[in-house]
């Protein structure tokens, strides 16, 4: 039982509140407060050391995850819901080891290795790294002589480090964790969009040079749910001579899934019921969209229409800076409820 | 009798030794261009930070003592002050950013600094902005040293620029970005100091317009692109490498070219001309840059490629034409209407180059494409130049072909001729020949670079996994081949001392001797260029 519960205490506990987390003792270092955080596991006690400012962009780019898992999935069954009493931030329904459960975490990974890349760029954290081709002892002298490598390998490299550290890939719920996590990464590069300037004689294209562009996060988490649609089911395959632990497909005539892809080793329990000890909400009075949508996130039990008079926000306009002017409208606006 | 030049009077062995030698050195341009240099320029993204305007301190900075309060992330998500006002928010770029926990700070190796904005601007539906939107920046540049204080900023530049912003959204879903296309921010000529900071505002005033339509602008990233060092010295010392051997085959060339009793002919001063042009380009000037503030040197370096080039596509055309078996006496003013094509282009190209890079030197966020006029502008120069380009073409294919219809001509009647003027024949068709296999090689070589060039950098993953570095193999290697096709052309053009290994045949033909004793007395070492074309018009 109790390693149960140390095994449901998540960093992505971070992501729901703002940082400082309410652990922190202000009367204790940060060094002193990173080890005493239960919700953070050795290695991450150590990357928490780092420095105040790279453990509040973790936080950041976890609660970024949340906030765009929540998004996503607001007209599916499951609509990403978190518990803020909690420490596994989810519930006990990512227990299963589900396409939800994948798609958490990849989109958290995600999120800090976005989070961390934007950190880097903005030359808010001193620990961004500039390994090149080149390896030179001083990353001065490297970066004079031909530059750094992009943010994003250090905000890859961070993630893997901090997320996947709690995985345990002996096991086949680590291997999956570890696949997906990845997958997430991965994602990030692969919106990426390139983009050209030339700066050659006169301006002209005798010299080019390229970059990568950030996408926003919506992208990402929009790519990440094509993949969760598109998620492979596996089952661990291991190669008994070589005793090397892989995922393979269930169905043998699907290929095995490449490192983009998501990966589950459960079906998804029945989100449509209330389940307490799963901490499953069930779709009793969600709002849903369209006949379709209803539909499917009533499972198929109907819906009322209700006739509300809301008075809403409308036809906003952003004025620059900082300001959004917003019409309030009062129309009838027709809802749609689960039964 | 003497005459001809070396090429024609060099045994097939040496010949093959010099052109291998030259050949192996072109491959070690390619090589230590792919193997050592790094690309030749790095780019560094840098994320606006949104400072808050602080009255006391003209200058907002993330980084050391004093700096200033900056917003996490979004200003209209997580903070909404009423009554802010536009102006108060300083958007800031310091750089460089920090790595593995050391302050970077620039070196003058790194050359130039060119900035470039990117809007990360959110579509919300309801809110459309204009597809052409322009936006007013007031920017300020700022410079610091090693040594100084933290916040010992000195202005650098400062000015309010307009800019076009380009932004199309496709998906046209909320919370989705505009597709912005890059607006160009400043260009450094010389990177003379080791930090900058750049503060941009974005003012609003909804009286004249200003900024009214932009939307929900979440951050600003600037990309910053300078030069690498290492790319640098490489580029430094192949310079400095091949900048004595020029000379001092100008200075052989030169001598040879007074031992004769003659005056150097046309086509002889247009060699030097174009030694010149390339030792102009050559001298490593650049070195300079390392002790004093040249802020020039990009505009520097766009001259000299351009009288290089100018000189080289001029020696082209006088090539040609000087091969062409007619009679006329030819000097440079019989080549005006070719050579003003060159001239017409390369000067448009001047006046633009000074009209963007030169006003750049008093203001370096100016940019001749922010305005309307500014554009058409520079494009007609542009369009000028291109013109100009494809006239020159036009007539050097045309000389080509004229070159070539009497080569054809004259070789059927090679065999009734006699060994002297068969053997003058034969030499100014093979320097010819030699010639245009030589410029188009060196031509295709650039031309295939370019295009691999351009599509390695097209390509991500090559850079990820590649050892060499096209880039700069290209670049280096396409700089190293035209000092080496120089080098040849002045080695091999140069005139030879030579006797005609035939000259007893020559003087036992009976008929020819007499016809060449009744060609005008000049000179006998007048180089066979001149004789050919006297001697064709007696024919």
């Amino acid at each position: 039982m109790i390693l149960y519960i140390f095994s449901t205490r998540f960093y992505r506990y971070l992501g729901l509140q703002n940082y400082p987390p309410r652990e922190y003792n202000p009367l204790l270092s940060h060094k002193e407060n990173c080890y005493r955080y239960p919700f953070l596991k050795s290695r991450q006690q150590q990357l928490c050391d780092l420095g105040e400012k790279i453990m509040s962009v973790v936080s950041s780019g976890t609660k970024m995850a949340i906030e765009e898992c929540q998004h996503q999935f607001s007209s599916q069954r499951w609509n990403c819901t978190t518990y803020s009493n909690n420490t596994s931030v989810f519930g006990n329904v990512l227990s299963y080891k589900s396409r939800e459960k994948a798609y958490v975490n990849a989109i958290t990974s995600a999120g800090v290795a976005y989070a961390i890349t934007k950190a880097c760029s903005r030359g808010e954290l001193n620990e961004c790294s500039c390994d090149n081709k080149i390896q030179r002892k001083q990353a001065k002298k490297n970066w004079q002589w031909g530059g750094c490598s992009e943010d994003i390998r250090f905000g890859e490299k961070f993630s893997r480090d901090f997320v996947d550290s709690i995985e345990d890939i002996d096991s086949v719920q680590g291997l999956m964790n570890v696949h997906n996590n990845e997958a997430g990464r991965r994602i990030i590069r692969s919106s990426m969009q390139k983009v050209c300037k030339c700066h050659g004689m006169s301006g002209s294209c005798s010299v080019r040079i390229c970059w990568m562009k950030l996408s926003s996060f919506r992208d990402i988490g929009d790519s990440l749910m094509v993949r969760y649609e598109g998620a492979s089911h596996v089952r661990l395959g291991e190669k008994k001579r070589k005793k090397i632990k892989k995922l393979r497909p269930i169905r043998i005539d699907r290929k095995t899934p490449n490192k983009t892809e998501l990966v589950y080793l459960d079906t998804s329990p029945d989100y449509c019921e209330r389940n307490e000890s799963l901490s499953i909400m069930g779709t009793y009075d969600r709002v849903c969209q369209g006949l379709d949508g209803c539909r499917h996130l009533c499972c198929h039990r109907g819906f009322q229409i209700r006739l509300r008079d809301v008075e809403e926000k409308c036809k906003c306009k952003f004025i620059w800076c900082c300001n959004v002017a917003c019409e309030i409208c009062r129309y009838k606006k027709e809802e749609y409820i689960c039964n | 009798m003497a005459g001809g030049v070396i090429l024609e009077n060099l045994s097939g062995k040496k010949l093959f030794v010099l052109v291998s030698t030259l050949l192996f050195c072109q491959l070690a341009c390619f090589l230590i261009g792919g193997l050592v240099a790094p690309t030749p320029s790095a780019t560094d993204m840098v994320l606006a930070s949104k400072c808050l305007n602080n009255n006391s301190n003209p200058w907002s900075y993330i980084r050391g003592e004093g700096k200033c309060y900056s917003y996490p992330s979004d200003i209209y998500k997580d903070n909404p002050i009423p009554n802010m006002m536009a102006n108060e928010i300083v958007f800031t770029f310091q750089i460089p950013t920090p790595r593995d926990g050391q302050t970077l700070d620039y070196s003058r190796w790194q050359q130039n600094l060119i900035g470039v904005l990117n809007f990360d601007i959110e579509y919300h539906i309801g809110t459309i902005m204009d597809r052409n939107l322009e936006i007013t920046l007031d920017t300020k540049l700022g410079y610091r040293n090693v040594g100084d204080k933290d916040g010992d900023w000195k202005l650098f530049a400062s000015s309010v620029e307009k800019r076009n912003l380009d932004c199309t959204s496709e998906e046209k879903i909320d919370g989705h970005n505009y597709q912005c296309g890059l607006v160009p921010l400043f260009e450094l000529g010389s990177l003379h100091h080791d930090y900058y900071l750049i503060n941009i505002r974005i003012p609003v005033d909804e009286e004249n317009g200003i900024n009214f339509g932009l939307g929900h602008l979440k951050d600003v990233w600037l990309v910053v692109i300078n030069q690498n060092g290492g790319f640098t010295s490489v580029w430094l010392y192949m310079k400095t490498i091949f900048f004595p051997f020029i000379v001092a085959i100008m200075i052989w060339f030169w001598n040879r070219v007074h031992m004769l009793a003659r005056k150097p002919v046309l086509l002889e001063r247009m060699l030097m001309t174009i030694g010149f042009a390339l030792t102009l380009l050559n001298l490593p000037v650049e070195f300079l840059t390392l002790y004093y503030d040249m802020p020039f040197m990009l505009l520097l370096q766009d001259i000299r490629q351009g009288i290089f080039y100018a000189a080289l596509l001029s020696f082209w055309l006088i090539f040609a034409g000087e091969h062409l078996m007619d009679s006329q006496q030819k000097n440079l003013r019989t080549y005006w209407k070719h050579l003003s094509a060159v001239a017409v282009g390369c000067i448009s190209l001047f006046v633009f180059d000074m009209c963007e890079r030169g006003a750049q030197l008093r203001n370096p966020f100016y940019s001749i494409w922010a305005t309307n006029t500014g554009t058409n502008l520079a494009l007609s120069f542009i369009i000028l130049a291109a013109i100009s380009g494809g006239m020159y073409f036009l007539f050097l294919s045309y000389m080509i072909w004229k070159v070539f219809c009497n080569i054809s001509a004259r070789r059927s009647a090679l065999p009734s001729m006699s060994n002297a003027r068969r053997l003058h024949y034969e030499g100014s068709i093979y320097r010819f020949k030699f010639l245009m296999i030589a410029t188009l090689l060196c031509a295709a070589l650039t031309v295939i670079g370019f295009i691999l060039g351009q599509a390695s950098e097209g390509h991500w993953k090559w850079n990820e996994t590649n050892n060499l570095n096209y880039a700069s193999a290209f670049l280096v290697g396409v700089y190293g081949m035209w000092n080496i096709y120089i080098f040849a052309l002045i080695v091999l053009y140069s005139p030879s001392h030579k006797h005609w290994p035939s000259e007893i045949d020559v003087n036992n033909s009976s008929s020819d001797t007499i016809e060449f004793s009744r060609l005008p007395t000049e000179p006998t070492e007048m180089s066979s260029l001149a004789s050919f074309s006297r001697k064709s018009a007696f024919d």
